[in-house]
């Protein structure tokens, strides 16, 4: 699908989502892992992240009527909401303890947020036995004893599978600082 | 290099990796390295079940939020018309069918217990007779009574006191005076005990309750500043202000003040304001009918200042109709152009239909 293809489809989908809120599904599952991976770059804290991406999600919903298309990516607009919100939170959180201002950046597409959002994505298209190796391992942090037990493997195995989970996502994630592919 | 060994090494980086957050391994071949970049990464994966719960969520908020005008606007299916029913988007939750369902039941069932309870008292309920009272249109005519008045004498008297006459009923009327009228009697007990009485048409007043001078506001007894006998300050033994034994100024008995009648010059005066009587409880409920008949001074302001029931039937009516007439109020009568106080006469019927 060209570009020109893609704009004009992202238009059409807010305008139905401006006038169909239940529309705005769509736009969710195509900016969910760009957004998210925006977010959790800037705070480092999975439970934050996820936070704040739900707030995120809830006030584009809510202000999606005021959108005005002017040939700017929805992305962009999402990830203005997102840096607002981390801003305040960190705002928020200057009261109580020093907080480094430094980080906080203009917000854009840039290569990184597209290669995580790109490797978040592509986790959910592993193979079975690979993601669940995955997501046991990195987001519940157990022990490759631990999942052998929960798959009724051996431990190589297991090991094996993580390898080549992780094989698989860097063949197809390009390298930091690569050109991206946008997923879509 | 043996393939097991890659594995041990990848995962002893990941466990140290995952043990000290931040710290890579110092020496990891190439592929090593390439891969513990994408695990650093890694740690950082949302939890796999928050995309579709975060979606769900947003699901449910859109739902609650109504569809925009133009929207509304297309050619409505039966989800257009009725959003609530079939659980398109509208409301503050998802629409449950059952939900609806049961609230129609019970509005319904609402209603039918309404409209039957209304019904059931309606029957119950004695066939009554609207009880209508009807106001005759009022006849403002040139009484016979009045035609025998003339506007040409009054009365006044008085007993040199400080104060005037207090307000109260005139004294009855009759064709000889015997007994001037008195408000502050000096002789209890007199030998020849004689109604008080001012010389004037007989107008069928009823007996006063306290004598008095109606034209007067004030209250103290007393039998006014004039002279000779009576109440006022004139020097007659009427009423009022006058010099003789009627009611009113003037001399020689009589209505006296300027009252005159319809005709000769004088115009009837116009009814502008005239609030319906109240029909009592008591003839309503017995069912009474009858036509008030009263005698009215009306001023040349276009008030009530005199009011006496000339033909009573009783039961209430006769108040109800001087409560009525003393709130009227008339395009006055006027002689030459001028608006002057005229005595008429007035009938309030009243009917049940």
């Amino acid at each position: 699908m060209s570009a020109f293809a893609n704009v004009a489809d992202e238009r059409l989908l807010i305008e139905a989502a401006q006038q169909d809120p239940s529309r705005f599904a769509e736009l969710y599952e195509n900016n969910f892992h760009r957004v998210y991976a925006f977010i959790a770059r800037r705070v480092g804290d999975r439970a934050e992240a996820e936070d704040i991406t739900a707030e995120v999600f809830h006030q584009a919903l809510s202000n999606i009527r005021r959108f005005e298309w002017r040939g700017v990516p929805f992305a962009a607009w999402l990830l203005r909401i997102a840096a607002n919100t981390v801003a305040d939170r960190w705002q928020k959180a200057a009261k109580s303890r020093e907080v480094n201002f430094d980080v906080l950046e203009e917000p854009g597409i840039d290569d990184e947020v597209e290669r995580r959002a790109m490797l978040f994505q592509l986790v959910e298209r592993l193979p079975q036995d690979q993601r669940l190796v995955i997501l046991r391992r990195f987001v519940e942090q157990k022990s490759i004893r631990e999942i052998a037990l929960e798959m009724g493997r051996s431990e190589g195995a297991v090991k094996q599978l993580q390898f080549r989970a992780l094989e698989n996502l860097r063949s197809k994630v390009p390298r930091s600082g690569g050109e991206a592919d946008l997923p879509r | 290099m043996n393939n097991a060994f890659i594995y041990e090494q990848l995962d002893e980086a990941i466990e140290a990796m995952m043990a000290n957050a931040g710290a890579s391994g110092a020496a990891q071949e190439a592929s090593i390295a390439e891969l513990m970049m994408v695990a650093s990464d890694l740690r950082q994966l949302p939890r796999p079940d928050f995309k579709a719960r975060l979606k769900t969520e947003l699901k449910w908020v859109a739902a609650a939020r109504p569809l925009t005008p133009a929207r509304k606007a297309q050619p409505a299916n039966g989800a257009d018309v009725l959003p609530s029913l079939f659980g398109n988007v509208y409301g503050s939750y998802p629409m449950r069918h059952s939900n609806f369902a049961a609230s129609l039941l019970l509005h319904a069932a609402a209603m039918v217990i309404v409209l039957g309870s209304t019904f059931w008292w309606a029957r119950q309920q004695p066939a009554q007779k609207r009880a209508i009272v009807d106001v005759m249109p009022i006849t403002i005519s040139e009484s016979e009574i009045v035609g025998a008045i003339r506007p040409h004498g009054g009365g006044g008297g008085g007993d040199r006191d400080r104060l005037n006459a207090p307000n109260g009923d005139l004294p009855l009327p009759a064709a000889r005076q015997i007994t001037p009228p008195v408000v502050v009697v000096a002789n209890d007990h007199p030998h020849l005990p004689v109604e008080p009485t001012i010389v004037a048409p007989n107008l069928h007043v009823p007996q006063p309750e306290h004598m008095g001078d109606p034209l007067s506001r004030l209250v103290t007894p007393s039998n006014g500043s004039g002279v000779s006998a009576g109440l006022g300050s004139g020097n007659g033994s009427g009423v009022g202000s006058g010099g003789g034994p009627g009611f009113g100024p003037g001399s020689g008995g009589g209505y006296g003040g300027s009252v005159f009648s319809v005709g000769n010059g004088v115009t009837a005066p116009r009814v502008i304001y005239d609030p319906d009587p109240e029909y009592s409880p008591e003839a309503r409920a017995a069912r009474y009918q009858g036509t008030v008949k009263l005698w009215a001074v009306i001023g040349p302001d276009g008030r009530t200042r005199e009011l006496r029931v000339q033909q009573s039937v009783g039961m209430g009516l006769d108040e109800k109709a001087l409560e009525a007439v003393r709130k009227w109020r008339f395009e006055p009568a006027t002689m030459n152009g001028h608006p002057v106080a005229v005595q008429i006469e007035v009938e309030v019927g009243f009917h049940l239909y």
